[in-house]
């Protein structure tokens, strides 16, 4: 589903934030990305969905070479790839509601299929109660499941998750994992940068390390170090 | 699509709204630009439209009075023949001056029906054999004291210091309207900016789920160009103003001997037409700038 294929990305001149990295990952893994601040993990995630491009090396999503896009398919790829953050990007002055209906209104999806889509999927995150209050009025656990939903409701292949439970305590995050293991039983790969080696570790599952740059372990069944 | 076109119209509403101010000060920018473009335009068609009795090379104007005789007109006419100065005349009998006076006031009927053939003045349209101003004195001199002569117009005291005036002034109008068309642009430019600014969070999250680059695009291009088109609807305003301004110092000159400063219908259409495709323009130029410059899709 991906493949890196000597991939390497430096920002400005600087030392290279991924070096040389070959990793293949097929569909339906789940994959968590692990390493120190600075090690390369959210370049990892960013080159995925070409929201970065590498100087060197090819990258593959689904078959295809995504450095050969134009960049008017990008949004196209994307539509495929759900993404989802610490810090959830909600739109504040949204509803929950509204806040999942935006991801699909966006893309032209039309109104019959948003009418049934976002209640599902918000029944599905556990927020079918909380469709009209606002970001500011929910937790952050909720906040993050909000955006989960945002990122799933068009069922997209693969879900890039960039440390979504950097902000969650551990209670919190426990439910942010279920939900994410369950989209990944549906068969929608799941790609996790973490520093939560809790998590990492009761879950077990394929672990990749970074260390500036260098992907340095590639462990199945793995754990945070 | 429905829901499409639903959304652009409403994206672009609120971005007009959210920064009234500095939409408000792009559209006077683009008024006042367009304003004077359109009136410099129609300065230029009125100059060409007061000044066409002088076209072909023609220098000066023998009017004779309305009532003077077929003698007096056959001598005019004889003198004008024999002179060594004269290249060649036409003579503008007084049906055919009406024609051209109801061609040059067709905007204006209540003035063409106040007149009549017969109190229009006929006259000799001159082209001497050279355009010195003392071959043209002469020739003037010697025709003004003739008998049923009622005026010797020659061009280079009046015509040239319109067309020269008018010149200038219509050059002078388009320097102005050049440099405020640029600062039109720049704060369309702006304003656009501006916009994407305050939606900088919904910009982000459309980019991540994949919203295409026109869709992300357009209702900031709509809104560049909505700003361009309503500030010509002003320019456009100002222009018929113009017309109307024109025609009445026309009919209270209707006898004077060159035509003021008259603009056809059809002048002024074009005029219209030009200044809202400048708008538009100028509202496309701007957006599709900060657009391709600031989205970065
Ligand atoms: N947009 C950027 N411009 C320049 N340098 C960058 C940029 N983004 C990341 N870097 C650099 O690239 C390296 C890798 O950064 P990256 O964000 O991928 O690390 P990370 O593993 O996600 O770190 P963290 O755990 O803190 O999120 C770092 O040295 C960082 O300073
Ligand atoms: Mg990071």
């Amino acid at each position: 589903m991906i493949k890196l294929e000597n991939v390497t990305k430096t920002y400005k001149g600087d030392v290279p934030a991924l070096r040389n990295a070959d990793v293949e990952i097929a569909k339906g893994e789940f994959v968590f990305l692990v390493g120190a601040s600075g090690s390369g993990k959210s370049t990892f995630l960013r080159l995925v969905n070409r929201e970065e491009r590498p100087e060197q090396g090819r990258i593959f999503v689904a078959g295809k070479d995504i450095l050969e896009l134009s960049s008017w398919k990008v949004p196209y790829l994307r539509r495929n790839i759900g993404s989802v953050f610490q810090d959830f990007k909600l739109l504040t002055g949204k509803t929950v509601y509204e806040n999942v209906a935006f991801a699909l209104e966006v893309i032209g999806r039309p109104k019959h299929v948003v009418k049934t889509q976002v209640p599902a999927i918000l029944e599905l995150v556990g927020l079918g109660g909380k469709m009209d209050s606002f970001p500011h009025e929910l937790s952050g656990g909720e906040q993050q499941r909000v955006s989960v939903a945002r990122a799933f409701v068009n069922r997209p292949l693969i879900l890039l998750a960039d440390e979504p439970t950097g902000n969650l305590d551990p209670a919190t995050s426990v439910g942010i994992m279920r939900l994410l293991d369950r989209i990944n039983r549906t068969g929608t790969t799941v790609l996790m940068a973490t520093h939560d080696r809790s998590i990492v570790d009761t879950m077990r599952r394929r672990v990749i390390e970074l260390d500036r740059g260098a992907i340095v372990r590639d462990q199945h069944r793995g754990v945070y170090e | 699509m429905a829901l499409k076109l639903d959304y652009m119209v409403r994206e672009t509403g609120t971005n007009l709204f959210r920064n009234l101010s500095l939409t408000i000060a792009s559209i006077l920018t683009v008024a006042v630009s367009l304003s004077l473009v359109g009136g410099s335009v129609l300065l230029r068609y009125s100059v060409d439209n007061a000044t066409q009795q002088w076209q072909g090379g023609i220098e000066f104007i023998v009017f004779m009075q309305p009532e003077a005789t077929q003698a007096q007109s056959d001598a005019v006419e004889r003198q004008l023949t024999e002179s060594t100065q004269v290249e060649r005349f036409e003579y503008f009998d007084q049906e055919r001056t009406f024609e051209e006076f109801k061609d040059l006031f067709q905007n204006t009927p209540q003035i063409v029906e106040s007149v009549t053939p017969d109190i229009l003045p006929p006259s000799f349209r001159v082209v001497p054999v050279d355009k010195s101003a003392e071959t043209i004195e002469s020739l003037r001199s010697v025709f003004v004291t003739q008998p049923g002569v009622r005026e010797v117009v020659a061009a280079f005291d009046s015509i040239r210091t319109i067309r020269n005036l008018s010149n200038l002034i219509g050059v002078g109008l388009m320097v102005v309207a050049g440099f405020l068309l640029l600062a039109a642009t720049l704060l369309i430019l702006n304003s656009i900016r501006m916009a994407m600014f305050a939606r900088r969070r919904e910009i982000e999250v459309m980019k991540l789920v994949g919203a295409s680059n026109w869709f992300i695009r357009i209702p900031f291009m709509l809104e560049g160009v909505f700003q361009g088109l309503i500030g010509s609807g002003f320019a456009i305003g100002v222009v018929f103003g113009v017309q109307r301004v024109f025609d009445n110092i026309a009919a209270d000159q209707r006898f004077s001997l060159f035509s003021g400063l008259v603009v056809d219908n059809q002048q002024v259409m074009t005029t219209s037409v030009f200044v809202m495709v400048t708008g538009v323009l100028i509202g496309a130029l701007g957006s599709a700038f900060a657009v391709s410059r600031f989205l970065d899709v």
